[in-house]
């Protein structure tokens, strides 16, 4: 956090992100912005054609474009060692070869990087790139190739199918989702430096430095300690900087190949074919309940599209067994490869795509049943253990969302039937949803170095995406030590601090606040152990014991048997004191099941004569366990609600079948919400501790903000028309023709 | 994008005598610039015209004179637009996001290129990029294509919002010839439909420049609505959009316009339902009536069978509120 180091620079209010500042002003750099001499550019050329391979790469014309340095293919790449032959480049997981192989497998798969002195010389030069292929038969067709891959379990089947079969209470549909693309504002980048002939330095947007780190340490079978990577800033991930991705690599192959370190930086449309999606999806839900609205049975098929060259299955169906006590429960699934890139897991990944299905079968179910939708779930619910491992759950509080939820909405002005409430053209009505989500944890290091005038530096290698990883960090240190807010700063996003593990999944905080609980012991401790020459009280002082402030520790009570820190440095001739502690998940895993939970609620109005969709309101209640910092964990929430209403409402990416890949991979094709498409998101949390899962009883809340959206917008949708929409994205054509 | 010199126009005449095939002038560059990147337009040279031309709206006896070189955000400023040609500010703030309506100027906002993905995708053919290759969009992805007034070239629609309020309010397009006279195109008449020319949008001669736009003193400004139907509420091109303009004697209807975005190549009049609703009452009955009257010729492609319905459902809203807005 360089701005922490200026000496003007403003102190950051108490409840104010640690790094608000540095982004505001532009002095946080991301990955594209560093300054590195003797910096070239790079501009990737993609294939034009779906499938086949490539014939001759003429390359002349691109040479002739003044300031260009080289134009890398897979004729003359710097061969890396992990793609050596077919069971490496296998072995390796990284996906596409790239420059290793001279098939195509999509539309847009990098071919070519051209270096140049400017950026705007590399970009003319790449469109002078003039590439023959052999072309062959393209797949890109999701609902033409379902039938080619069969269904198979997915998990074990519960109970029978046959028990349920004459059930009087039954709900039959099938549901379809668009595949959607994250499009974080920032677009992914890397600035590839090679210091010496096995040293790299890498600034690259990314969620997991680690993982960056270790891959090409692999790749490149050199030392991981040999690779630094920068990733201090992220500009949005949602799931898309999960993976290593082939520009990667390329920009580290040209940085090799020109001997100077390289910038790229993908385009917006390039972003779509680059850093992974959500896949398209199919899926068939089946579910009944006894008249009294308990569940009978409930089978759930899904399938969702891959890559030709990637087995990529994101789990549409495990959120099936997760939320909800039912005796016959049959899942199966299966991914269906296409000749586009690999999907990737996208906030929610899986769960948000079968809770759409699920929560909506249920809602339909609600109107045969004749019982409220909110009766029906709170009835089902498994609120004691797992469903899918039995095991007790440490804190499952989804029914107190549920009820919190309803009680914000009002959720008594909803009528039973559809189309009832009218305002000229408008019909409004409510809806509900709730999601589920497995909460993980990682293991996770953190170090402080604190100086002789008490402040300190929390160190860890996650990222911060932009949910206040850092912030988090400060106010857990802050809490722990005693030291105030004010006087932490926080590094974080380098591969050269303690290690941890990607921020993905919801486990980020309740990774890393293990690691700074441990480590703000280990701090209270060393102190101690120091004070211990000077004083004798402090010999056998455990962390509680351990009083800090601003200036000195104490024994205790604050005063009783007071060091200042100026003494103990000079006693023990500190420069700076250090600690670093790592924390991880333990034996609690085999006792308990672990989940974060939401509810979500909306008011929306759609008018008949245009079928617009209008959002009157949304609340989002959530079960994350402690909350850590109340604006961060909310902006999340608002965050993914909006995400919701996008995959709800209007993101779709288009697949041409004749041209064999995407189309308006732009923002003037793709849309995502922006605020006029959203109310105020209405954010409360339950707000109780999870004893069990890590040192501060926090759970993740990235994913179950977003899972469930999607079903309570469509259910509100039908209780306000009567129509029901089983499709994604429901755009104003598909409430007019339905 | 294609290296360009870039001049700055220091005198009309010259600018316009000197312009080669290769050139192209630039003002606000919101939709240029686009091009640009997407190697669509690569011009040898752009010449900066942003000071040769009127940044000025002037009121005279018989309307309203818009330089072309005002911004879209001034229209929606302007007081004398604002009270007496409200449906031009209207259709404006419809449109684009206000970074873009800051930049774009109102003669830029009329040479705009289609929205069809495939013209911005150069690696699918397209007769309005590449004329001859073939039109991807006929049998392809035709969701946002138009329903009327197309061809087997080409199914794009214009993107204009502007442009919808000013064929409503029959406007005028003055252009100035590279003889430095000044002509004038009705607005009708400006943009094309695609025949089996679609790369050509507008009838602008070569070599000429839009000067000023032209709007007729009219008695629309109270009855007025621009309703325009997207996929999401801001930053998003229409799907249809409808500009409605009613002259109301009471409550019964004078005169009628009716323009439509998002159906053809070029903003559509609904001149039938326009006649038919002169001398009627303004009611529901008659704006059902006149919509049914509007969406009936169209010809819908295989994926915006929709739009029929969209814009019957639009018509009639944009009518009604006219009455209320």
């Amino acid at each position: 956090m360089l701005f922490f180091e200026d000496q003007d620079s403003i102190t950051t209010a108490a409840e104010g992100r640690v790094e608000g500042i540095a982004k505001v002003t532009g002095k946080g750099k991301y990955a594209a912005e560093y300054t590195v001499e003797n910096v070239c550019y790079g501009a990737l050329v993609g294939s034009t054609i779906a499938a086949g391979s490539i014939q001759a790469i003429d390359v002349t014309n691109a040479k002739q474009v003044k300031g260009v340095l080289d134009v890398l293919t897979h004729q003359n790449k710097p061969l890396v060692p992990g793609f050596a032959d077919e069971t490496k480049i296998k072995e390796s997981r990284f996906g596409l070869p790239v420059f290793h192989t001279d098939k195509i497998f999509f539309k847009g798969q990098p071919i070519a990087i051209v270096v140049a002195e400017t950026l705007e010389d590399a970009t003319y030069a790449a469109s002078l790139v003039e590439v023959t292929y052999t072309t062959e038969k393209f797949v890109v067709d999701f609902r033409e190739a379902q039938a080619s891959t069969p269904l198979s379990m997915a998990g074990k089947e519960r109970g029978s199918m046959e028990a349920w079969s004459d059930a009087q209470n039954i709900v039959e549909a099938e549901y379809n989702i668009a595949a959607e693309v994250h499009n974080p504002m920032e677009m992914h980048a890397t600035i590839a430096h090679w210091i010496s002939q096995d040293k790299l330095k890498l600034y690259d947007k990314n969620q997991g430095v680690n993982n960056v780190q270790r891959t090409f340490a692999r790749l490149f079978d050199i030392p991981t300690d040999n690779i630094e990577v920068i990733s201090e800033f992220v500009g949005g991930g949602f799931g898309s900087g999960l993976r290593v991705w082939p520009h990667v690599l390329a920009t580290i192959l040209a940085a090799r190949q020109v001997n100077r370190p390289v910038k790229l930086m993908l385009t917006r449309p390039q972003m779509f074919t680059a850093v992974g999606y959500r896949p398209q999806s199919w899926q068939k839900i089946k579910l009944a309940a006894d008249k009294d609205g308990k569940f009978l049975g409930l089978l759930h098929q899904a399938q969702h599209s891959t890559s030709v060259y990637e087995n990529f299955n994101e789990g549409i169906t495990r959120i099936a067994r997760l939320v909800y006590s039912i005796d016959n429960l049959k899942t199966e699934s299966s991914i269906v490869p296409l000749n586009l890139s690999t999907p990737t897991w996208m906030r929610g990944p899986g769960d948000c795509t079968g809770d759409f299905a699920i929560e909506s079968a249920i809602d339909e179910l609600s109107y045969v049943l004749k019982k409220d939708p909110v009766e029906l779930r709170m009835k089902n619910l498994s609120l004691e253990k797992s469903p899918d491992t039995g095991l007790p759950w440490s804190t499952n509080y989804i029914n107190e969302c549920i009820e919190k939820g309803a009680a914000r909405i009002q959720w008594s002005e909803r009528k039973a039937l559809p189309g009832q409430v009218k305002e000229g053209d408008w019909n409004i009505g409510y809806g509900m949803a709730v999601g589920m989500w497995n909460a993980g944890r990682g293991n996770a290091s953190a170090a402080i170095q604190m100086q002789k005038d008490g402040s300190l530096t929390v160190q860890t290698a996650m990222t911060d995406i932009g949910t206040g990883t850092g912030t988090a960090m400060q106010n857990i240190a802050s809490e722990i030590t005693g030291i105030s807010k004010q006087k932490i700063k926080i590094e974080l996003g380098n591969s050269t601090l303690p290690p941890a593990p990607s921020q993905g999944g919801s486990t980020g905080l309740s990774s890393i606040s293990g690691a700074i609980v441990a480590v703000s012991k280990a701090l209270k401790q060393k102190l101690a152990d120091y004070a211990s020459v000077q004083d004798e009280v402090y010999k056998n002082a455990t962390t509680e014991d351990i009083i800090l402030s601003e200036s000195h520790l104490s024994f205790k009570t604050n005063g009783n048997h007071a060091i200042a820190y100026t003494s103990l440095w000079e006693t023990h001739n500190l420069n700076v004191l250090e600690v670093e502690a790592s924390s991880g998940p333990g034996e609690e895993r085999q006792k308990y099941s672990f989940c974060s939970s939401a509810a979500h609620f909306c008011k929306v109005r759609v008018n008949s004569k245009t079928g617009k969709v209008k959002i009157d309101r949304m609340v989002c209640v959530a079960d994350g366990g402690k909350i850590v910092n109340a604006q961060a964990a909310a902006n999340q929430m608002s965050g993914a609600a909006i995400g919701g209403i996008g995959m709800t409402l209007m993101e779709e990416q288009k697949v041409d079948a004749r041209v064999g890949g995407l189309i308006g991979n732009d923002f003037a094709g793709y849309h995502f919400a922006v605020n006029a498409d959203a109310p105020l998101i209405e954010v409360d949390f339950i707000h109780k501790p999870d004893p069990n899962i890590n040192p501060t009883g926090s759970k993740g809340l990235g994913e179950v903000g977003i899972i469930g959206c999607a079903a309570a917008i469509a259910n509100a949708i039908y209780n306000a028309t009567g129509k029901r929409l089983r499709d994604l994205p429901i755009t104003p054509d598909k409430i007019l023709l339905a | 994008m294609k290296p360009f010199a870039f001049t700055k126009a220091e005198s009309l005449p010259k600018t316009l005598s000197a312009k080669k095939e290769t050139t192209q002038f630039i003002a606000g560059g919101t939709n240029l610039l686009d091009l640009m990147k997407k190697h669509i337009s690569q011009p040898d040279e752009l010449v900066d015209i942003t000071s040769m031309l009127s940044d000025k709206i002037e009121a005279h006896k018989k309307g309203i004179r818009i330089g072309a070189m005002v911004r879209n955000s001034t229209v929606t400023l302007d007081a004398n637009i604002l009270t007496n040609y409200p449906l031009l500010a209207k259709a404006i703030l419809a449109g684009a996001s206000p970074q873009i309506r800051n930049m774009a100027s109102a003669g830029g906002n009329l040479l705009q290129r289609t929205r069809c993905p495939y013209f911005y995708d150069i690696t699918t053919p397209c007769n309005k990029r590449q004329p001859g290759s073939g039109c991807s969009a006929v049998e392809g992805e035709n969701r946002m294509s138009a329903i009327i007034g197309y061809s087997e070239q080409c199914v794009a629609v214009h993107p204009s919002d502007f442009c919808i309020a000013l064929a409503a309010l029959d406007a005028a397009v003055v252009v100035t010839q590279s003889n430095q006279k000044n002509s004038t195109i009705p607005f009708s008449d400006f943009h094309r439909l695609p025949g089996s020319t679609p790369q050509q949008d507008t009838n602008l001669p070569a070599n000429a420049l839009i000067h000023s736009i032209e709007i007729p003193v009219n008695d629309f400004h109270k009855n007025c609505a621009y309703v325009k139907v997207r996929d999401r509420d801001s930053y998003a091109f229409a799907l249809v959009s409808v500009a409605a303009a009613l002259d109301l004697k009471g409550n019964t209807i004078q005169e009628a316009r009716l323009a439509s975005g998002g159906v053809a190549h070029k903003p559509w009049r609904w001149y039938e339902a326009e006649q038919y609703l002169k001398g009627k009452e303004a009611n529901a009955v008659h704006f059902k009536e006149a919509a049914a009257m509007a969406a009936k010729d169209v010809k819908p492609l295989a994926h915006n069978g929709f739009k029929k319905l969209m814009l019957q459902g639009a018509i009639e809203t944009a009518l009604q509120n006219c009455l209320t807005t």
